[in-house]
């Protein structure tokens, strides 16, 4: 009797437990089936319409221009948002482990991270003052210092805007970035090996990339995961700084869903554009998933 | 016990009076939130008080209203099944992908009782009847092609507004001479309708009122049409004298452009007036405006704001009182004057604007109701092709391919039925 009691109160909790957890994944996972559902139904307008129609929507996506100009565009954000990040942030964390900053290296830490601690419409809303061609920030120092070559059309110019705006992206997550690779600097172990490495007479460089990279490949694959999946969810820095804009040459497919969705009500059309966030979303975070249960199962 | 009954009586009581209260409620969705609109939006509800003391206005009852975010909250309060009473929506298009929902009552009980017809444009009647019944109650019109311009400056070098658009060119000659840092033709593109708005006016000059109706229905072979490709050629030409980097301004921000003496024209719609008040500029004395082009024929592009009733409104009564306010001179004429367009009403006297261009623009209006055509906000196309349409125009201003720009233009007409989804639209 008294034994039975105590399950039913130790399954009780176990289910309180895992409650919200449950609802997270339900949540998710039927938002997702639903998402997918629509992307094959026919939903245009503003209510509602789940007729199956199969690949349709699926087709008329891929013979848009625009879809591919946001595909090129998540792939350029994919890779030099998040590979110039690491390997700025990199440097930065191995300058300030191993200098002899110590004393103000809180402080500088503090300046680095300032930027992640600011939301992108605003730090978007200041970047577009600083690269407004005509009156803005940057130009205006240009001419001031006579330096008119290095004078640019930044956002202006529908070749180049993309870039301007990764940009803004890599200085905004660099903080963070060195953030994680300096407490993954801190383990002990790796601290006695830099010392060791040291005492041999091993070069600052070598140190970084024969005992420091090795050894903090965890800190890394979290860190580019993490920018993986920032990069690829952009949305925030195009809306505020170009709309997308000149045209469409710096929309990215997760404004291109917005505006499918809100602004074109081709409900059908934003719920495919989804799904192709999802699977590149998905094939990213997949290699990290192998390493974690590596990890647990080994 | 005692206690708790008294509890659930207080509880009922105030059931009950919720219930009465809720009985001249009225659930609104607008989004007139910003400076300026704000104010026009509290002239509406003043005048609904004054007729109606006992309607009690709640405004947009979810967080995140006011512009785009306005949509995405109505629509998915009108996919669950719980409308407000009443949303404001412009006419054309956007109105029609709501008829298409059956989420808006047909009035035309009310419009017959008000006698609407008879006291608003035909071309504004059009633009709210779709199969054939009026689904909401317009109380403005907003004018899109007009040119506005630094007076100052006009009357300095002795240049007179044009009318055309050799004149146009020849007057932006004449101001980069006299000014060779200024660039005359002041565009701000970067939510890419302003672009569409200037396209607008060149196709109205080149192919005339039928042709401008006949394209947006769709009805017009973009990739073999002289006029599209000409009006393309003299938006290109425009560019030589337009501000180059106007993919990174707003509208509001090519206006300003104006203002700080870097351009001297814009081509904007009606709300722009209200913006170069604010920036201390007064009409017909610091910039003047003419509708653009006035030749060959002056036609004025246009859209509504309405208000309709929605399908199982909770409180249907106090919704169609609001109506006919909306559909007063009590409401439109302090709210049209605050917030920029003119009236929807051509009974009421032009001189109830303070600004000598809105009284000339109305009193066009009541003269010429017949050359009322529906804008792009108002759209006679579909929605989703006129967004991909915006684009199109913007991105052949960042960098011009008429080629290219043709082909993108014509394909967008056949991907989005354009000329199944526009067959609503009557002109005249």
């Amino acid at each position: 009797m008294k034994k039975k009691k105590l399950i039913t109160s130790d399954s009780l909790a176990m289910f309180v437990l895992l409650l919200p957890l449950l609802i997270t994944v339900v949540l998710l996972y039927v938002m997702l089936f639903w998402t997918f559902y629509t992307s094959l139904s026919n939903w245009k307008g503003v209510s509602p319409n789940y007729t199956f129609v199969g690949l349709k929507w699926y087709k008329m996506m891929f013979t848009m221009d625009r879809f591919w100009t946001d595909f090129m565009n998540n792939l350029k954000w994919l890779t030099l948002g998040v590979l110039p990040t690491l390997f700025l942030a990199l440097v930065i964390a191995y300058i300030l482990e191993m200098s002899n900053l110590k004393k103000i290296e809180t402080y500088l830490r503090t300046l680095i991270l300032y930027p992640s601690a600011m939301s992108f419409v605003v730090t978007g809303t200041i970047w577009s003052w600083i690269y407004q061609p005509d009156k803005g920030v940057l130009n205006t120092i240009f001419s001031t210092l006579r330096l008119d070559f290095l004078k640019s059309m930044y956002t202006a110019n529908p070749r180049t805007a993309t870039y301007w705006l990764i940009l803004i992206f890599i200085w905004q997550f660099l903080g963070l970035a060195v953030i994680i690779l300096q407490s993954a600097f801190r383990s002990s172990e790796l601290q006695e090996m830099i010392e060791s490495a040291l005492v041999d007479g091993a070069s600052k460089t070598r140190i970084l990339f024969q005992i420091i990279v090795p050894n903090i490949r965890s800190g890394l694959l979290i860190l580019g995961s993490l920018l993986l999946i920032s990069a690829l969810k952009v949305f925030d820095i195009v809306y505020i700084v170009t709309f997308g804009g000149p045209g469409y040459s710096t929309d990215v497919l997760a404004f291109f869903m917005f505006i499918a969705t809100f602004q074109q009500h081709l409900v059908s059309l934003g719920a495919c554009l989804s799904m192709i966030i999802f699977i590149m979303a998905f094939m990213i975070i997949i290699p990290y998933t192998l390493y974690a249960f590596k990890r647990w199962f080994a | 016990m005692k206690r708790t009954w008294v509890a659930v009586g207080i509880f009922l009581l105030l059931m009950a009076a919720m219930g009465v209260a809720a009985e001249r409620q009225l659930l609104i969705f607008h989004w007139w939130t910003a400076g300026g609109e704000r104010e026009a939006a509290d002239a509406m509800f003043e005048a609904l008080a004054a007729k109606y003391p006992d309607i009690e206005v709640v405004e947009n009852p979810v967080a995140g209203g006011g512009g785009v975010s306005h949509r995405v909250v109505l629509q998915a309060r009108l996919a669950a099944n719980m409308p407000p009473d009443t949303w404001q929506t412009l006419g054309g298009a956007e109105l029609k992908s709501y008829v298409d929902a059956e989420y808006l009552e047909p009035l035309d009980d009310l419009w017959t009782e008000l006698d609407y017809w008879s006291v608003i444009p035909k071309p504004l009647a059009n633009a709210v009847t779709i199969n054939g019944h009026p689904y909401v109650v317009p109380l403005n019109m907003h004018i899109q092609n007009i040119l506005y311009y630094n007076k100052d400056l006009f009357d300095e070098l002795g240049l007179t507004p044009p009318k055309n658009f050799a004149q146009l060119i020849e007057v932006a000659k004449q101001i980069k001479a006299a000014h060779p840092d200024m660039y005359p033709f002041a565009l701000g593109s970067k939510e890419k309708w302003e672009a569409a708005f200037v396209f607008d006016s060149m196709l109205l000059e080149v192919g005339g009122p039928e042709h401008y109706v006949k394209l947006y229905k769709g009805l017009i072979d973009v990739k073999n049409d002289p006029i599209f490709e000409k009006a393309l050629e003299m938006l290109q030409q425009l560019l030589d004298y337009t501000y180059p980097y106007h993919a990174t301004l707003t509208w509001d921000e090519s206006c300003g452009l104006v203002v700080s003496q870097d351009s001297a024209m814009v081509l904007m719609g009606t709300w722009a007036i209200g913006y170069f008040q604010s920036r201390g500029w007064k009409p017909g004395i610091n910039f003047g405006a003419v509708t653009f082009p006035q030749e060959p024929e002056r036609i004025l592009l246009f859209h509504p704001d309405t208000y309709g009733i929605a399908v199982g409104a909770p409180n249907p009564t106090a919704a169609r009182d609001w109506l006919k306010v909306v559909a007063s001179p009590d409401l439109q004429i302090p709210t049209d004057v605050t917030q920029g367009g003119l009236f929807a009403r051509i009974d009421i006297d032009p001189k109830e604007f303070p600004d000598p261009i809105r009284q000339e623009l109305q009193e066009y209006v009541r003269t010429n109701p017949g050359k009322l055509i529906l804008d792009q906000h108002g759209s006679i196309a579909p929605m989703s092709f006129t967004q991909a349409y915006w684009d199109a125009i913007a991105a052949f201003m960042a960098s011009p391919d008429i080629k290219s720009t043709i082909s993108t233009v014509a394909d967008l007409f056949t991907v989005y039925e354009v000329e199944k989804e526009a067959a609503w639209y009557k002109w005249p």
